[in-house]
């Protein structure tokens, strides 16, 4: 019976991930990466634009924390929640400033900290693999939540495997890790794509005044 | 009748019912979710699914409300702190019912 209660309220929750919308936008935001770490090889070193690159990184970031979610939201609101209903989650965590400042500079000290890994071994080939470890833990977590997900342990494999190839693809570390971000990103947009094509063929738009 | 089965009598019957059952466990799962989302997840239609929700607003284990999302319509339903305290009591005393009966 307790099985059944918590079933009801996994598929709920499940209910985030239907329409693929999340896959298209980090994809988005891989791509974004994948650009950054291209960008470097391509500007001349002798002037400021590897440094205004540079403050790009940190406004990706930025993006990334605060506003992602935000732009699923929007894309929902727009798609999804037309379509078959609006739900509103439990936050993960208390959402206060104090917790994004904290995440901001979590993710700028581990930045740092993979930085100065690097230079210790003197080479960053290793780290296409490292960040494709680190997102299918990532992918493996949200698939564990919102079980019946099989798609998220394709995309674990994916990129695992992904990061394996750049890493010993014999390229330079930043074009490596920018082809990593590239072909993921990729990854995730196709899939994020099938999904909400089935998604929209399976759910058209009801006709006006549908709700209550 | 033994007492084991004389406590399921005690059940909150406006819990029980089982689309309000199903209505209230979607609902307390969530901070709220609206008409449209509950009427795919029930299958309830739109009429057996107002007057249920109607219930439950009228025990004060839901709370309704008419708002917009963009330039959407939405009726959004939330359970209420006498709802989860309802829901989580109710599956208390099934649990209990069936440990005691099996």
């Amino acid at each position: 019976m307790d099985h059944d209660f918590k079933a009801v309220q996994q598929r709920v929750r499940r209910y985030w991930f239907k329409d693929g919308i999340g896959e298209i936008v980090v994809g988005g935001l891989f791509l974004l990466l994948a650009l950054y770490f291209a960008g470097h090889r391509f500007l001349p070193a002798d002037t400021n634009a590897p440094l205004m690159l540079d403050g790009s990184l940190a406004l990706l970031l930025i993006f990334g924390i605060y506003f992602t979610r935000r732009l699923i939201n929007v894309f929902k609101t727009h798609i999804t929640y037309p379509r078959t209903g609006f739900v509103e989650y439990y936050p993960e965590a208390k959402d206060t400033l104090q917790t994004r400042v904290f995440i901001f500079f979590l993710v700028a000290g581990f930045v740092l900290l993979l930085v100065v890994f690097g230079r210790w071994v003197g080479t960053f080939v290793w780290l296409p693999g490292f960040i494709g470890f680190l997102s299918s833990v990532i992918l493996i977590v949200i698939r564990t939540r919102a079980i019946e997900l099989n798609r998220f342990y394709y995309l674990a494999a994916a990129s695992i495997i992904l990061g394996l190839i750049c890493s010993f693809s014999g390229l330079p570390a930043h074009y490596s890790l920018s082809l990593f971000y590239a072909l993921f990103g990729l990854v995730l947009i196709i899939l994020g794509v099938i999904v909400l094509a089935k998604y929209l063929r399976d759910n058209p738009l009801p006709a006006e005044g549908e709700d209550e | 009748m033994s007492e084991n089965l004389r406590s399921v009598t005690d059940l909150d019957r406006l819990i029980h019912e089982p689309a309000r059952l199903l209505i209230s466990t979607i609902l307390s799962g969530v901070v709220s979710a609206d008409f449209i989302f509950l009427q795919r997840e029930t299958g309830l239609t739109k009429g057996n699914l107002s007057a249920h929700l109607s219930k439950l607003e009228e025990a004060g284990y839901v709370k309704i409300e008419k708002t917009f999302k963009g330039k959407l319509p939405l009726t959004v339903c939330k359970l209420t702190a006498s709802g989860h305290k309802a829901l989580a009591k109710y599956r208390q005393q099934l649990q209990d019912f069936m440990k005691k009966t099996s």
